[in-house]
């Protein structure tokens, strides 16, 4: 007998009172060992590297940033004070001096230069002293007797958030133009009064800060997390992210990011789903070896290794491919979160030595947190000479110039950092009669000098403009970097963004509405619209262009009243349409209907614009384009979409003759038809009735068709309807489908006469399952749970039936506590708690660590009725609803994670909190906030869906304690199944068979279902028959396993010859240009059939084959796999050898 | 390492309410007992560094006076709309939490001091309140209106959640702005606004028959000409140095109704030491009323940490703690005495 899991613990939990959790997490039972040689014992590391312990305790403990000075010094600050202080605890936390007097590549010499220090988050050498990120202060601490201990202590800033010790102000960084660069995360909002006026920064973002000038300014918003930044060679800006997971970000001035309160469009990552990084750093110079050399290295403190990714320019950004780890570690404290080159040529990494890396989620106060440990750690490389650094202190002037042009990114950046205390005139004289170094780049020379210039605060803003006439594009991109700062007082800044707009390279067109932002010209937009004519438009330079369009808006739009301020129609239309107002849209109707806006995005552009910002005559002129003689039916139905949005968001219909509507609900296509049953019910077209009742009453057989028919018929409402549905849904010899439509259409009109046909509709569920969602139409309406409730009183209800409405009500972020009661009572449940005791806990967690199998465990995890993959991913292979689990087991305690299967909304990480949302007529929507502007809010609901909500229909919306994740999900599991899953999560991100590798699986695959035809045409025309374009074949997402793996034992059968099955999957990865890509296979490949659209590809006997698809048409390559079950063929993994810049993979979403 | 250094700066402080010529004849603020909180932004939240204010107050008031306590409200870069005590919601919700540390914070006295905030960002914008935030970036009159507009709601707002133990609120001016020279930015025009800000601050206090303290005046912002500061009181320009702030403590207990005098010899030992007792207390109170991690102590994610939020009132003893000391050691400087 299958005794299910819960049962059992709900029989423990009826003898015993239950305990709270919160401080019993013992998950980490075994603290891993504190010596150094077990440390050193548990690294892998890349082919040819060596590691040495730097420094540890009791030099440094819980080291949080380090940063070197120019005498080859390395400074670290470190906080036991960390997460939180003690009433009574001194502030002590430190900054130590590292130096390796003798040059053995060891810390021999360490010293306190100052011991009163509040959770200090960021350290930085210059200046004569050192600027210390101190909470709520950035300090300059100074030494003025040279006994290296700090004994003067200036304010230099004040005004940092503390909402959240770890989102701390952060990542200082010297940038090449002597400014420093500096970070804030999620929670953290500032508030600062510079010379300038007062700059806020509400959410995470980057500053960047001039300290003779004391200018403080806002450079890009948001990140979840934003521990990392880095330059690369030509002075772009890369970020990483503790939490937000999309690898490196190319930011630039006023990007947005996820996260950043308000936003009402963000960018993506380079790298979406992979593991989150804490720090960034540019291997540079002589020692590091040839193919590492430019590569970024990206601490996964979670995973406890160092990721490395090679950056390929693509458009006006990059691609990024992650590469092998520098370095990674079986133990479990070793925690990277920063990681530098050092003056020797050498990279050095700073281990915040913990095993609990949790903020939130671990008790501030759990004894497990180290507050003693720390490490530095210094890689170096075989066979490769180590560097000599120069002595940059007693260097001539002219010397640090050839230095700071050295191929080591240290000695540049610490060279530029001491002509910062050099005399300003010797160095200009200097840098005038400078020649560059024999093997530099020219244009990089005449960069660095012009970066010297700024470091100087004396810009040469000529070198800056002779750069943008070079033939690399990075030179001309770079010189309007360095223009950009200081636009706003440069003459000549308009002329040279100008010119920038209508550069070949998309890179420099960004560049150039950068600068243009920055300026007061009233033509900033007009000039920056021209970077859309003559290029392919990438959604960076997109975003560059919206956010100006915003930005300047007052500039332009008076002109649009009346005319096209602007050189064409497109440019006009992408200026309003990013302002999303109200401004020449009869200039634009016109040009929409004269056909000067002929492309389907443009149509949708238009249609969508209008939708929300037009008028009912504007509207009317949208309809009337949509019913033209000859009219494409693409679209007409993107025309129907936008009215229906109109309709149902803004209470808004064409100001003409609707009844024109009823030829559209005759269309065969679903979303045309959909569009316009929805209009019918807003426009309240009576005589569209009839055919709505047809086609709701056909939903047995269209189903699709049936529930758009239905929302047309509640939307269309009065007495016939609700009678209509009363009828069907008390008629028990109806089909069971239109029955329970039936409830939920009533309830959607009024909750309590729909509770009143529910109980017995409900008691006829098929198997106890809510298969058509009635339990959801009372949960998304304000008072559907009370009407439901009431009518469940005194009724009686069968079990099964009863806990699935259970679990989905203790899953609604309203709370409703009434109707979990009394669907407990109608269907004699016993409450369940899903709470264990600390004893029992502990039993479980030894188990876990004894009998768990993590394989077991990954099999369990993927089962489709689990659900876990539905909403997680592991390495951006899942849904993206909830957290990816990437590198969980590594960062997690074992308790943590089976409190958290047990109780979701115990914890609730963060950025995955719920919205509850209540409109005004008791609408209610939960999710998370996708992104929002004046005018409306989107929220993400648990199934991924999008929901538009106009923000004056908003009556509440608040955060709620309840998660999305339904509890009891694990319920239908045997302890054992249990037991192995959670040491299947528990694994995930270790070292072993469960950290994801860097090698690029193709992960994200579609599986054929089960389909009558192909046992039959498979006897005719072979496996090739699943590449064809059968139009009811029908494809599931499928996730490649941790390992990169699609497991065809557990895809479904599909019938081939005689007693064959098989299981089919495809999927897709895009090429850049015509010519040979490489893939490897692996599986039992002689049962395997794969096909590069529908030539099939021979394969050898054997486990493993390299392949090369020969690419005649560049763009997207569908490969299709048929295998066939049974023999033992197991896993089939597909990687793609090349790198991101020739064949990048395809997430589902874009299949 | 070095020896602290005194700052050598304030003069001693008579509390018979003397009379200074320039000013109009003021009688002393404080009572026996009275309770100091002070509202304000980036002057008041280093001021805690510092711990020249209330020093100096402690002083000035004289012997006889007994009791007296200081809360410091002070938090940077905000505005009379309480931008920067908002955190996650928008400035209503600051004044809601000012309303709450009002209350909690019980004062006799509430010295408010806003200003330079505004003065500054006239063009830019100094508020996120919706209902503001465009006035604010539009011209220097429409920035002073809705400036006062929102001091004066601020007033009613400090009227009416500080409890029964107010008896005074006095505004204070902001005090001027440095020119520190090339590659600092000139602040003459700013000048010329905050006074143009002091005006109206004078007349609202006028209004509502408060105190006005003129520290702008005082610190010689009304004959500013541009020159150079010699030597600079301020670090930028604009936020004041540790000598500065022993300035500004000395004018601002001026401004209340206490003179110049020498009966104090700062080198005494004890005035270190009621000064060390001043700012260890306010570090408490820091930790007290603006702890770290509030979103995990008592925001939307309390269900996570919320058990640890029992640490922060055990900062109170603390704080009392402190105070006696700082009450021990104004004893002894009234005594002319030291330790040993």
């Amino acid at each position: 007998m299958k005794l299910s899991f819960s049962n059992r613990v709900a029989t423990i939990l009826t003898l015993g009172a239950i305990t709270s959790l919160s401080h019993a997490q013992n998950g980490l039972r075994d603290i891993p060992d504190t010596a150094v040689e077990a440390q050193l014992n548990a690294f892998k590391l890349i082919e040819g590297a060596k590691i040495n312990l730097f420094a540890s305790e009791p030099a440094v403990a819980n080291p949080t940033h380090m940063n070197w000075d120019q005498r080859g010094r390395l400074w670290v600050v470190s906080s036991p004070l960390y997460p939180h202080i003690q009433p009574g605890q001194e502030e002590q936390d430190k900054i130590v001096i590292l130096e390796d007097t003798n040059g053995d590549g060891v810390a021999d010499k360490h010293t306190d230069f100052a011991t009163n220090l509040h959770i200090p988050t960021a350290v930085l050498p210059g200046d004569g002293g050192v600027y210390v990120a101190n909470s709520v202060e950035v300090l300059f601490l100074r030494d003025t007797d040279g006994d290296d201990v700090a004994d003067e202590r200036k304010v230099v800033l004040s005004g940092f958030g503390t909402e959240d010790t770890h989102h701390l102000l952060h990542t200082f960084r010297w940038g090449p133009e002597g400014m420093i660069w500096m970070n804030q995360s999620i929670y953290i909002h500032t508030h600062l009064e510079t010379p300038y006026g007062v700059r806020r920064l509400l959410g995470g973002g980057m500053w960047h800060f001039r300290p003779e000038t004391r200018r403080a300014e806002v450079f890009m918003k948001g990140l979840v997390n934003s521990w990392g930044h880095v330059f690369d060679e030509w002075g772009q800006s890369f970020m990483t992210d503790g939490a937000g997971g999309q690898g490196i970000n190319y930011v630039f001035p006023r990007s947005v990011f996820l996260s950043s309160p308000g936003a009402s469009r963000i960018l993506p990552g380079l790298n979406p789903g992979q593991p989150k990084h804490c720090g960034v750093e540019a291997l540079t110079g002589r020692h590091v070896p040839d193919t590492l050399r430019g590569a970024l290295a990206a601490p996964d403190f979670r995973g406890s290794r160092i990721n490395l990714f090679q950056l390929t320019d693509k458009g006006s950004a990059y691609t990024s491919t992650q590469i092998a780890d520098l370095v990674s570690s079986t133990h479990g404290a070793f925690r990277p979160i920063d990681v530098k080159m050092g003056p020797d040529g050498a990279v050095y990494i700073a281990d915040w030595y913990n095993p609990i890396i949790q903020h939130g989620e671990v008790d501030f106060r759990d004894p497990r947190r180290d507050h003693a440990h720390g490490r530095i750690w210094r890689i170096t490389f075989d066979g490769k000479e180590l560097v000599k650094a120069p002595d940059l202190v007693k260097a001539s002037e002219a010397d640090l110039i050839q230095h700071s042009n050295a191929p080591e990114g240290w000695t540049r950046e610490a060279a530029t950092v001491e002509l910062r205390a050099r005399q300003p005139e010797a160095v200009q004289a200097a840098l005038e009669s400078a020649r560059a170094p024999a093997g530099v780049d020219p244009d990089l020379f005449a960069l660095r000098k012009v970066w010297t210039s700024q470091a100087l605060h004396r810009f040469d803003a000529a070198g800056a403009a002779a750069l943008l006439s070079s033939s690399n594009h990075k030179a001309r991109a770079a010189a309007l970097r360095a223009i950009y700062y200081d636009a706003a007082t440069n003459p000549e800044a308009l002329a040279l963004a100008e010119k920038a707009i209508a550069d070949p390279h998309p890179q420099v067109r960004l560049w150039g509405v950068s600068v243009l932002a920055q300026l007061s010209s009233p033509d900033t937009v007009k000039i920056a619209l021209g970077a859309l004519e003559g290029i392919e438009l990438d959604e960076f330079l997109d975003f560059a262009l919206w956010s100006i369009c915003r930005e300047h808006a007052d500039r332009w739009t008076a002109a649009a009243q009346t005319g096209n301020p602007f050189a064409n129609t497109t440019q006009l239309l992408f200026a309003v349409r990013a302002l999303n107002q109200a401004v020449a849209v009869p200039q634009i109707l016109s040009a929409l209907g004269s056909g000067e806006l002929p492309s389907d995005a443009q149509v949708t552009g238009v249609a969508d614009w209008i939708s929300k910002v037009g008028s009912a005559a504007d509207l009317n002129a949208l309809f009337e384009f949509a019913l033209t003689e000859g009219a494409k039916p693409a679209h007409q139905t993107t025309i129907l979409q936008a009215l229906a949005n109109a309709g149902s968001l803004r209470k808004l219909k064409p100001a003409g003759d609707t009844a024109r509507l009823s030829r559209f609900l005759q269309s065969p296509d679903l979303a045309t038809f959909t569009s316009a049953a929805s209009l019918a019910g807003l426009w309240k077209l009576e005589s569209a009735r009839e055919g709505l009742r047809a086609a709701f009453l056909n939903a047995p057989t269209d189903e699709a068709k049936g529930r758009a028919a239905l929302e047309g018929l509640i939307a269309l409402g009065g007495p016939p309807t609700a009678t209509m549905l009363d009828e069907i849904a008390k008629n028990a010899q109806s089909d069971y489908l239109l029955r329970s439509l039936a409830v939920i259409g009533r309830t959607k009109m009024d909750p309590n006469e729909g509770a009143k046909l529910a109980v017995a509709v409900l008691t006829e569920a098929p198997q106890g399952k809510d298969l058509h969602g009635i339990f959801d139409a009372f949960l998304a309406n304000k008072q559907g749970p009370v009407a439901l409730s009431n009518a469940l009183s005194g009724a009686t209800l069968p079990q099964a039936i009863a806990l699935a409405g259970v679990q989905k009500a203790s899953s609604a972020a309203t709370k409703p506590e009434a109707l979990v009661a009394a669907l407990q009572k109608a269907g004699t449940i016993k409450p369940m708690k899903m709470a264990l005791t600390p004893a029992e806990m502990e039993a479980m967690m030894k188990q876990v660590a004894t009998l768990g199998d993590p394989h077991a465990g990954e099999v369990i995890y993927r089962r489709a009725a689990l659900q876990c993959v539905v909403c997680h991913a592991i390495g951006g292979a899942g849904g993206v609803i909830g957290p990816d689990m990437v590198s969980i087991g590594a960062s997690a305690p074992v308790d943590y994670l089976i409190e958290s299967l047990l109780e979701p909304s115990k914890k609730i990480k963060e950025g995955y909190h719920t919205t509850l949302v209540t409109l005004k007529n008791g609408d209610s929507f939960a999710g998370a906030i996708a992104r929002e502007d004046t005018n409306e809010l989107v929220v993400r609901d648990a199934i991924g869906k999008e929901n538009r909500i106009p923000k004056t229909e908003i009556a509440s919306n608040q955060i709620s304690p309840v998660s999305l994740m339904p509890p009891g999900l694990t319920a239908q599991l045997r302890e054992d199944e249990f037991i192995h899953l959670v040491r299947f999560l528990s694994e995930l991100g270790k070292d072993g068979d469960f950290k994801t590798p860097s090698n690029r699986f193709i992960r994200h695959w579609q599986t054929l279902m089960p389909h009558p035809s192909t046992r039959d045409r498979i006897g005719h025309y072979g496996t090739k028959i699943f590449t064809e374009a059968v139009s009811d074949y029908s494809w599931a997402p499928v996730y490649a396993t941790v390992a990169g793996a699609v497991p065809v034992g557990e895809l479904p059968e599909i019938e081939g010859r005689g007693k064959n099955r098989l299981g089919v999957a495809r999927t897709f990865i895009e090429v850049k240009n015509a010519g040979p890509v490489k893939l490897r296979i692996t599986g039992k490949l002689a049962d395997l059939d794969l096909f590069h659209g529908d030539t099939e590809i021979a394969m050898p006997d054997g486990a493993e084959t390299e392949i090369t698809l020969d690419v005649k048409e560049p763009g997207r390559q569908k490969l299709t796999f048929a295998g066939l079950k049974g023999y033992g063929i197991e896993g089939v993994t597909v990687e793609v050898l090349d790198d991101a810049s020739r064949a990048d993979l395809v997430e589902l979403n874009n299949f | 390492m070095k020896s602290p250094s005194f700052i050598t700066v304030l003069s001693g402080l008579l509390t018979f309410g003397g009379i200074l010529s320039a000013q109009e004849p003021t009688a002393p603020l404080l009572q026996s007992g009275d309770r100091i909180v002070l509202v304000g932004n980036t002057l008041f939240e280093r001021a805690r560094l510092f711990g020249q204010i209330e020093t100096t107050l402690q002083i000035a008031t004289g012997p006889e006076v007994k009791g007296i306590t200081l809360r410091n409200l002070g938090w940077s870069g905000d505005s009379v709309f309480g931008d920067s005590r908002s955190y996650f919601g928008p400035p209503s919700e600051g004044r809601d939490r000012l309303a709450r540390n009002l209350g909690e914070t019980t004062p006799s006295v509430v010295l408010i001091s806003y200003g330079t905030e505004a003065a500054m960002s006239v063009d830019q914008g100094w508020t996120e309140d919706a209902a503001h935030a465009a006035a604010t970036a539009a011209g220097i009159e429409a920035s002073r209106d809705v400036f006062l507009a929102g001091y004066e709601a601020l007033i009613e707002l400090v009227r009416k959640t500080s409890g029964e133990s107010l008896r005074e609120i006095v505004l204070i001016s902001p005090p001027p702005l440095e020119n520190l020279g090339a590659p600092l930015p000139d602040q003459t025009e700013n000048n010329r606004r905050l006074a143009i800000f002091r005006d109206g601050i004078r007349d609202l206090a006028k209004k509502n028959s408060l105190r006005f303290v003129d520290l702008f005046a005082q610190m010689g912002g009304d004959s500013f000409k541009g020159e150079v500061a010699k030597p600079a009181l301020t670090e930028d320009g604009v936020h004041y140095s540790e000598a500065g702030h022993a300035i500004v403590a000395r004018e601002l207990a001026k401004g209340l109704g206490y003179s110049e005098g020498s009966l104090i010899d700062r080198n005494l030992p004890a005035y270190e030491e009621l000064k060390a007792a001043v700012i260890e207390k306010d570090r408490f109170f820091f930790h007290r009323w603006r702890p770290a991690n509030e979103t995990y102590l008592f925001l939307f994610r309390k269900h996570e940490q919320g058990q640890n939020a029992k640490e922060i009132p055990m900062f109170d003893p603390l704080i009392v703690a402190e105070e006696k000391k700082i009450e021990e050691a104004r004893t002894r400087v009234f005594a002319g005495m030291t330790r040993n």
